[in-house]
């Protein structure tokens, strides 16, 4: 266990009283008193019907609100714990809420958990969102069983997606993440994912746990900290991923700082992870691969474009100090195309979020304002894979995704003659 | 005659010698001084670059873009730059100070009001550079959260904002030096206070449709908006 613990003495009072346990759930809940009720019904339901002879506890990190804490039982102080005997199980389902003062972080709650597994011993242990509304029994089971039964360490979703849902994901951090460390983990920034006590407790001796990239995004570095280590990784199926539709869709530029930083930030970290590694190894996944569906969507491409080549335009100076000039200046031609001929080859993407990676290493300008760079850029390219696969089926899409994974793999060393290379100087 | 013309001489040599005698130790007082403020200058010159080095001011310099500016201006890195001025500092610190030695009224009185200057030059050194670097990290971020909006003047907010904080800094580098400070602290005052007049009354008046389709965009249409561009993840 680690030496210093975050858990207030209330709390592990409680978790003790609770016992060692086989399964821990976490759920991060936000100031929504019905999602976390839904969830903990969700989750309950999962360990009855999938866990009946296990001992289980349901750990809710919230803070700055008491919604959710009236939703796990009892609004008594810091900490409330629920018992919730059941008709099919044959254990007690606890439920234990660790009440911060402030809403924590994701970085924090994931602590909070990982402390508490660690604390009892937790055999398997999940972490879902109860922003997720169609959180299942059986999402549950898909993310505990391939820990408890056969002992996998990490354990990744995959869900069933849009064609043009989730581009970020499948054109740059899926393929990038596949050619760097080597596993064919596609979903590394979901906030579902299982896990061992095991890979906990080696997570939470980690000295990592103030940094801002782990505060904001820690699934990321968790699956990384686990492939990097030997731990046995795979992929299980949940389904469609549907969200709730309260507040805004998400702020591109924030989830560019919370993941292509954050990769980046890894990278850095974790150099000699992935230097080394020369191919990519497929992960075993438990029910089918990744699905697409196609539906009507209502996307403005000539906007992107527009955004695409403003851009570049504006950001002449800066991409300048960023980019390879060759790069530079091939991006600079293609500017000057047409909407309808205009095309963002793979080969070209890769170079170029390569250069991004390598002028963060080297800290050529702030990182933070490398990464907010990059947006207009990966706008060119969704412009063209909008373009591209209007029509195209989802095996042809499926098809694309992997040769664009090919050229991630087949470039790196190019990366890492970048990555090596000494900070050149640029006026 | 030739007794007093002989006086005269040796008078003249006597007090010659004299001078000498006198002037000859402070010089060689005030020559002992500066090489041993040459020594000095270049031993703070070496450790300030050991100790810069060891907290990596460059590679922060470069992350806020000073180096850029730096490079520009053909100046060498900060770490150099910074450890170079030390070392001219106090080896003129010490050279005005040897000077002083020699006794000479006039320039001591000069050296005085110099050595009482060098302090406010020195700050307002770092105040420009300090300027032009927030200008330029800032001005940085503003392009960038612009054409990340999808703003159509993102060249102009950036250059408005450079613009204002270079004239901010330079007001705030010639007060310092107490270069006509009234009429700076004025000048600044009416040209600041009548850029945001004009941009007042031009947004107001001559903008009202475009303030309000701003606001609207801004507050009404921002999940539309969004709702346009793939879901990233």
């Amino acid at each position: 266990m680690a030496e210093d613990t975050i858990l207030a003495d209330d709390l592990i009072r409680q978790l003790i009283s609770v016992g060692e346990v086989d399964l821990i759930v976490g759920i991060s809940s936000h100031n929504n008193a019905t999602a976390t009720s839904h969830a903990y019904h969700a989750i309950e339901q999962g360990f009855q019907q999938h866990f009946s002879r296990q001992r289980a506890v349901i750990v809710n990190v919230c803070g700055g609100n008491n919604g959710d804490r009236d939703a796990s039982g009892s609004g008594l102080g810091d900490l409330a714990e629920k018992n919730v005997p059941s008709v099919n199980s044959l254990r007690t389902v606890h439920r234990v809420t660790a009440d911060f003062s402030v809403p924590p972080s994701p970085g924090l709650a994931l602590r909070t958990v990982l402390t508490a597994a660690d604390l009892l011993r937790a055999r398997a242990c999940a972490i879902v969102s109860p922003g997720t509304t169609n959180l299942t029994p059986d999402r549950i089971a898909n993310l505990l069983m391939p820990v408890f039964r056969e002992k996998f360490d990490f354990v990744a979703p995959l869900y069933t997606r849009q064609k043009f849902q989730g581009l970020l994901t499948r054109n740059l951090l899926y393929p990038m993440s596949r050619a760097l460390l080597c596993s064919g983990i596609r979903e590394l920034y979901s906030d579902e994912w299982g896990f061992s006590g095991r890979l906990a407790t080696a997570c939470l001796n980690q000295d990592v746990w103030h940094e801002e990239p782990i505060r904001t995004r820690p699934e990321a570095w968790m699956a990384i900290s686990a492939i990097s280590s030997d731990f046995r990784c795979c992929q299980s199926f949940l389904g469609q991923k549907l969200q709730s539709a309260t507040g805004p869709g998400p702020d591109i530029v924030e989830v560019f700082r919370q993941t292509v930083g954050n990769l980046f930030w890894c990278m850095d970290s974790r150099q000699s992870t992935w230097l080394d590694c020369k191919r990519s190894e497929p992960v075993q996944t438990f029910g089918p691969g990744q699905e697409l569906t196609s539906v009507q969507t209502d996307l403005d491409a000539g906007r992107i474009f527009e955004m695409f080549r403003n851009g570049v335009a504006e950001l002449g100076p800066i991409l300048g100090s960023i980019l390879d000039p060759e790069t530079h200046a091939e991006i600079n031609s293609i500017v000057a195309c047409e909407e309808n001929t205009f095309r963002f080859r793979s080969d070209l993407w890769v170079r170029t979020v390569y250069d991004f990676a390598a002028s963060y290493h080297h800290a050529v300008i702030n990182r933070d304002h490398l990464v907010q760079a990059l947006i207009p850029l990966y706008r060119g390219m969704i412009f063209s894979f909008l373009m591209e696969h209007s029509h195209s089926s989802a095996a042809e899409i499926e098809s694309a995704n992997e040769k664009l994974c090919v050229e991630f793999e087949r470039q790196k060393p190019y990366l890492t003659e970048k990555w090596q290379a000494k900070i050149e100087v640029k006026s | 005659m030739r007794q007093t013309i002989l006086q005269g001489l040796v008078q003249a040599y006597n007090n010659l010698v004299h001078m000498i005698a006198d002037f000859l130790p402070r010089f060689l007082v005030m020559l002992i001084i500066i090489v041993l403020g040459l020594l000095v200058a270049f031993v703070l010159k070496y450790i300030l670059r050991i100790v810069l080095s060891l907290t990596k001011l460059d590679r922060v310099s470069e992350e806020a873009g000073a180096s850029r500016i730096l490079r520009i201006a053909h100046l060498p890195s900060i770490t150099a730059l910074l450890s170079r001025s030390i070392f001219w500092l106090t080896w003129f610190g010490f050279i005005l100070i040897g000077l002083s030695v020699l006794g000479i009224a006039s320039l001591q009185e000069q050296i005085s009001r110099l050595l009482q200057f060098l302090p406010e030059v020195f700050v307002g050194i770092l105040i420009l550079f300090v300027g032009l670097m927030t200008a330029n990290f800032l001005s940085r971020a503003v392009l960038l959260a612009a054409v990340n909006a999808g703003l159509r003047s993102a060249k102009i907010l950036t250059w408005s904002i450079r613009f204002l904080i270079w004239i901010l800094t330079i007001s705030m580098t010639l007060e310092e030096l107490g270069v006509a400070r009234q009429t700076v602290i004025s000048a600044f005052s009416i040209i600041f206070g009548a850029l945001m007049f004009g941009l007042a009354i031009a947004f107001g008046l001559g903008g009202q449709d475009l303030a309000r389709k701003a606001l609207e965009k801004y507050l009404g249409n921002t999940n539309k908006e969004r709702d346009k561009e793939p879901q990233p993840l």
